[in-house]
């Protein structure tokens, strides 16, 4: 058994090393695409662009207009009348308008003072956020407007009832992004090499005839499917932790605090799952388009539902149930556990069985349905 | 000579019905898509598991913790004893948010005096982070103003005496904040990214693994009439993945659309050129299906989403993620489709995006046209 199976492996690599284009893209995927996510997502308010139609020009409204300030505001214009604030939003140049009205200064001494904040709705997440940190601001300035009325008539302020929130981070004290995006993005590297590769190298049998050819040999179809499962597995064994400490560690600064042995074994386990899921899709197409559409239709729900888009515990509860077929779902939730976290196997053993359970059902479908074609 | 244009899509349409599973799921999986995320998918960030370390115990700390079990966003995973515990309900994910209220809080507070509380917050995934610590310090201003209120009318001062500057927020365009708005036309730029280059990206190079490419090599169709050839078919399916993910949109989800959809269509046809294009391109440049696939996949999945602005603004990017952001054809789109939709703006906005499209798909035409050599080897 072994003979054959080595036999059908070497033809593997051999047409897998003939297409140089694919190995340029698995290599520019595991690391320019890595490397480069680090800069997609900023969740946080990051330089969220305000437009300030300043009617008051008085100390107070300057005072105020100073506190929307980066990291989380970046003030594009200041503007003379309404027109150019709905233009401004309009174009979406920006995202939240600061109208200041003319009678500030006096309203705030009288302690009645209110600005205007319109948000552009079209970004609901961003514009919920902006609006905490709105309050925020205006909360405290006003905070600090009493304080210093109050002068030197007593440290006011540490008199009044105030509950002041320590907010502290664990495990990504700064909310660094790049952390989380380049781990993930690595994972997504990694789910779509094992479907893509595995499924094209199968289905291409198909298209070519050699399938019969195949079927007439000794091999037998699970040293067949190992054929096709092994090659993708070696891809990522050797890139990723390419990838891993060369990107995500050593260029992003991600830590990785855990067992990156648990971690690798896992992805094994997970690699082969997400293979057999491909030989699933390639079993049933007849040809490679069939498959590109059913690998999309797996694909893209994967990464939606894998947790990284929304937490699973916002999810709408039947989403939530379906995102328990889902292999990426479990491998996100360990690889961030483990390799973020430092947990170790006890913490993550369901996610491990989830994977296992899945993968050797995909397989075990994969070589009845194959048997009762051929 | 453009006479064989229609010879060459006439035969792409035969192919394409020749294969009803494929043309099947080239229609419904938009659809699905569509109905799977639409109603499911919510990027607000709700629900999440919060735990306190009560030490204090007193009606004080108790209003306190109502505060936030009394918003939809934070739901309660337990009431900690001891503070060993914080960290392995953080590590394990039993509670993403913990509140530690120390003894003394109600004493503080019930004799005018501040006092704090230590939040914790899980930092593995940076999104919910970030909205965490928003919301947190939101709450808890909201329960200060209240305190301050309060405290005010005991010493008998007006109720708002003591917040001299307040924002009036109102929102434009989506007034209730629902992520349905901004999602549903959000998947419409997606799928009609994914889905055009999927369909282009294997036109060329299957018939070049297959071998009849010879054939087209050796006739006399030039290359534009190649390339057209095999566009307008494959458009004809993407605009009508177009027309199921408006009807949609505006009938089964019940998302406002106050623009022109005049200016929505000619972007949408516009776009699908584009991205047709783009996988046009990529299956004229690959020598394998496989390597087709793969690219058009890396190119459209991924960075379609995550430079489009889908969920991240580009304006909140950095440098290098809005260079980007603008290099691709989702991100100018998005703009146009999330403006109709909710903003009922006109062409006279709209010139900027689609002339970014309009260049965009002269390029990719241009490279098309240049890389499609009718030689052999």
């Amino acid at each position: 058994m072994r003979r054959r199976l080595l036999a059908m492996l070497l033809k593997e690599f051999r047409q897998l090393a003939a297409d140089w284009p694919i190995v340029l893209i698995i290599l520019w995927g595991f690391f320019g695409g890595v490397y480069l996510s680090g800069h997609a997502g900023a969740v946080d308010l990051n330089n969220y662009p305000v437009v300030v139609l300043d009617l008051s020009h008085s100390e107070e409204s300057r005072e105020l207009i100073s506190r929307l300030r980066p990291p989380n505001f970046k003030i594009v214009a200041a503007v003379q009348g309404d027109r150019e604030v709905v233009e401004y939003l309009d174009a979406a140049r920006a995202s939240l308008a600061v109208i200041i009205p003319p009678d500030f200064a006096h309203a705030v001494q009288e302690r009645r003072g209110r600005f205007q904040v319109i948000s552009d709705g079209t970004q609901a997440q961003m514009a919920t956020l902006a609006a905490a940190y709105i309050a925020q601001i205006g909360g405290q300035y006003a905070l600090q407007l009493h304080e210093r009325r109050a002068g030197p008539a007593a440290g006011q302020l540490s008199q009044l009832p105030q509950v002041d929130a320590r907010i502290r981070v664990s495990f990504n004290p700064a909310i660094q992004v790049a952390w989380f995006s380049s781990l993930f993005e690595l994972f997504n590297m990694i789910t779509m090499t094992s479907l893509l590769l595995t499924a094209a190298a199968f289905v291409r049998e198909k298209e070519h005839g050699t399938l019969e050819q195949l079927q007439v040999s000794p091999l037998r179809p699970a040293e067949l499917f190992a054929a096709k499962i092994i090659p993708s597995m070696l891809v990522v064994l050797v890139l990723s932790p390419l990838s891993l400490y060369g990107v995500v560690h050593g260029l992003h600064g991600t830590p990785l605090r855990g067992s990156v042995l648990l971690f690798y074994s896992v992805t094994l386990l997970f690699v082969f799952s997400i293979a057999s899921l491909g030989l699933a899709l390639a079993v049933i197409a007849r040809n490679l388009p069939q498959a590109m559409m059913l690998m999309l239709l797996t694909l893209w729900p994967m990464m939606f539902l894998s947790g990284a888009m929304a937490p699973p515990e916002s999810m709408t509860p039947w989403l939530k149930v379906l995102s328990l077929i889902s292999p990426l779902r479990y491998y996100l939730d360990l690889g961030f556990q483990v390799l973020f976290k430092g947990n170790g196997l006890a913490d993550v053993w369901h996610d491990v069985l989830g994977i296992a359970v899945l993968g050797s059902g995909l397989f075990a479908f994969s070589v009845r349905r194959f048997r009762r074609l051929y | 000579m453009l006479e064989r244009v229609p010879a060459i899509a006439r035969k792409e349409i035969r192919e394409l019905r020749r294969d009803p599973i494929y043309l099947g799921l080239a229609f419904a999986i938009p659809l699905m898509m569509m109905l799977l995320f639409g109603f499911g998918l919510t990027l607000d960030v709700k629900h999440l598991p919060l735990a306190f370390e009560d030490h204090d115990g007193t009606p004080w700390s108790r209003d306190y913790r109502d505060r936030f079990l009394h918003s939809e966003y934070f739901d309660l995973a337990g009431v900690l004893d001891r503070h060993a515990d914080v960290e392995a309900w953080l590590r394990t994910g039993r509670a993403r948010v913990i509140i530690e209220i120390p003894p003394g809080f109600g004493r503080d507070l019930a004799r005018g005096r501040p006092t704090s509380v230590g939040v914790t917050v899980d930092g593995s995934f940076p999104a919910r982070a970030a909205v965490i610590t928003g919301y947190v310090g939101a709450i808890n201003g909201l329960y200060n103003q209240d305190a301050l209120a309060a405290f005010a009318a005991r010493r008998g001062l007006a109720g708002g005496a003591l917040l001299p500057v307040q924002a009036e927020m109102s929102v434009w365009y989506n007034p209730t904040l629902e992520s349905k708005n901004a999602v549903v036309p959000g998947i419409l730029v997606l799928v009609l990214m994914l889905f055009p280059a999927l369909l282009g990206a294997l036109l060329i190079v299957r018939e070049k693994e297959s071998g009849s490419i010879f054939n087209l090599y050796a006739s006399p169709t030039g290359r534009l009439e190649i390339i057209l050839g095999k566009l307008l078919p494959q458009l004809a399916v993407a605009m009508i993945d177009y027309s199921i993910l408006f009807g949609l949109s505006r009938w089964v989800f019940d998302v406002r659309f106050t623009g022109s959809l005049v200016v929505l269509t000619t972007g949408a046809l516009l776009y699908s050129v584009c991205t047709i294009g783009i996988g046009l391109l990529i299956s004229i440049l690959a020598r394998s299906q496989l390597a087709a696939m793969f690219a058009t996949f890396l190119v459209t999945l991924t960075t379609a989403f995550n430079y489009s602005g889908f969920v991240t603004p580009v304006a909140s990017m950095d440098a290098v993620g809005q260079f980007i952001a603008q290099l691709i054809p989702a991100t100018h789109f998005m703009t146009l489709v999330r403006g109709s939709y909710l903003k009922g703006l006109g062409f006279a906005y709209y010139w900027p995006q689609l002339g970014a499209l309009a260049v965009y798909t002269l390029v990719i035409y241009a490279l098309a046209w240049g890389a499609l050599r009718k030689r052999i080897g």
